[in-house]
């Protein structure tokens, strides 16, 4: 935490951006991990519940509306839609369910094209203002880096609660063996629900913060890509552990930006081999490779 | 004695098999029923038919005089109805002591309650009772995974019985289970009966542990029940003898 708050100084305002970019993007992560990791349910929407998070914050704070009100908003709309897209999830899973996902973040991205008279489609919406708490304008890189971490430390302490609650052991149970939790009174059906509800409702408040720290989005931020990338960070990092999409999302965001410092046409290419031996070789990713090191 | 379960006309068809044809029968209060037949006879499309796991294709079923059929398994299970499953079923990530927490703590306050209570719902000194009643004090912080077949199998038991039910069926629970730990194992059931007074049914092959823990028994076969009565009545029947156990 301290190194997370000692982090930016010393930091061009480009390094301010990228690290809270990885800040941003580890909220969207850990709400994908609580979905997949803990209880066990695929998504590939996970970017579409940031655009919807982004597209609250754009409309309603360019229109003069306080941050905080989009945080509602997005909370709201991400925890209904989220929560009726679960219910796909109680008849199918595994590919089946992220094909199911997969449509939904392409309507989505269809609509924040199309929708022009709402999202002002592919033009996009520019002059996103950050937010002034209690006085103190959080509009320079640096301060808005502070609040992006002050969200990231309430969302982590929230979800640490929540994995360690006897919910996080219904939704271990549930990506365990459904059949067997549902014979010992665990309603997995509501808890399927609750997982897509909440882990939406992180990638919504992701998307709160990421329009105001970029200032100008439009509908690609938030295709397909984004929501492979998201699952990306949650399988590298470690999905199911805690602080994996952390270090995901630090990987996804921040290794190749400075592996490009190295060499340039290269890095990506690097990049992805680097991910395809990662997860050929260790597929419960960076954290299950450290805890297997560690047991020996 | 009021019957716990009611089973009537009961009766599951997979396409043109009719696994489980026309099955009636009660289980008292308290009693430890048997039900045993030879392979494909229907015993576990029965219980699974019971228990909400499967749709009965015709029939009814009623637990202390109120009808069931239909219900979800965890609605079963919260009107004290417990069950084990043929095939090993503990959730392996979990330690043993988590496994039974787990198996107790829908029982406790209600979902948001849970949420903001207890890491363990309340359930620790349950569990940890549990888990010396089954004499797994040793493994009570080991991963169920990690733990043998036998020993899986005794969580799997034990966990059936963390919330207390009225009625439990337990589906092969000797399976695989050794000859020591087998005797232990019917030695634990007859105390949870005796003790809660904990009503059983228990679909088994071993037929030495069925007939020593059973107070009646009931024989299924082509799906319809063909003898019913104590140990020693079903083991002198013909029908059986010609049906089950092969003359």
């Amino acid at each position: 935490m301290i190194a997370l708050v000692a982090a930016p100084f010393g930091l061009k305002p480009y390094g301010i951006y990228l690290l809270s970019l990885w800040v941003v993007m580890t909220i969207a992560a850990i709400g994908l991990n609580l979905m997949l990791g803990y209880a066990g349910q695929i998504s590939l929407a996970q970017g579409a519940f940031v655009g919807i998070g982004a597209y609250a914050a754009a409309l309603l704070t360019t229109s003069g509306w306080p941050l905080w009100m989009a945080f509602l908003l997005a909370i709201a709309l991400s925890l209904a839609i989220g929560w009726l897209l679960g219910y796909p999830a109680l008849r199918v899973q595994h590919h089946y369910l992220a094909f199911v996902t997969l449509s939904f973040a392409t309507l989505v991205f269809l609509m924040l094209r199309n929708e022009e008279w709402l999202t002002k489609g592919v033009y996009g919406i520019s002059g996103i203002p950050r937010p002034t708490l209690f006085g103190w304008a959080a509009k320079a890189p640096i301060a808005f880096y502070f609040f992006c971490l002050g969200i990231l430390t309430l969302v982590s302490l929230a979800t640490w609660w929540l994995v360690r609650s006897p919910w996080g052991r219904a939704f271990t149970a549930l990506r365990e063996n459904p059949i067997r939790a549902d014979s010992l009174g665990v309603d997995t059906r509501r808890y399927t629900l609750m997982a897509f509800a909440i882990g939406s409702a992180l990638g919504g408040i992701s998307g709160v913060l990421y329009a105001p720290l970029v200032q100008f989005i439009e509908p690609t931020a938030f295709n397909l890509n984004l929501s492979l990338n998201l699952l990306l960070m949650v399988m590298v990092g470690g999905s199911g552990y805690f602080l994996g999409p952390f270090l995901g999302a630090a990987v996804s965001v921040l290794l190749p930006e400075w592996a490009r410092f190295g060499s340039d046409a290269l890095y990506l290419i690097m990049y992805a081999i680097a991910v395809m031996v990662l997860m050929a070789f260790c597929p419960s990713g960076l954290l299950g490779l450290a805890h297997r090191v560690l047991k020996r | 004695m009021n019957p716990v379960l009611e089973v009537r006309d009961l009766a599951k068809a997979f396409g043109g098999i009719r696994a489980v044809n026309g099955v009636s029968f009660d289980v008292r209060e308290g009693e430890i029923l048997g039900l045993i037949g030879p392979n494909g006879s229907g015993k576990s499309t029965l219980f699974n038919c019971i228990l909400g796991q499967l749709a009965p294709s015709a029939g009814e079923v009623r637990i202390d005089g109120r009808g069931i059929t239909g219900m979800r398994p965890c609605q079963l299970n919260r009107l004290g109805v417990g069950r084990t499953f043929q095939l090993l079923q503990v959730f392996p990530q979990l330690t043993v002591r988590e496994n039974l927490i787990l198996a107790g703590q829908e029982h406790q306050k209600s979902m948001w309650g849970r949420l903001i209570g207890r890491r363990d719902a309340g359930l620790g000194e349950a569990a940890d009772r549990m888990i010396e009643f089954f004499r797994l004090s040793a493994l009570a912080q080991e991963k169920a995974g990690s733990l043998s077949y036998g020993q899986q199998k005794l969580l799997d038991v034990a966990m059936a019985f963390m919330a207390g039910p009225r009625l439990v069926l337990l589906d092969e629970p000797a399976g695989g289970v050794n000859p020591t730990m087998l005797a232990g194992l019917r030695e634990r059931l007859r105390e949870i009966n005796a003790m809660q007074r904990a009503t059983f049914v228990v679909i088994e092959h071993n037929m030495e542990f069925v007939m020593s823990l059973c107070t009646r028994v009931l024989v299924l076969a082509e799906g319809r029940i063909i003898s019913e009565g104590t140990p020693e009545e079903v083991r002198a029947d013909p029908k059986v003898i010609e049906a089950y156990l092969g003359g």
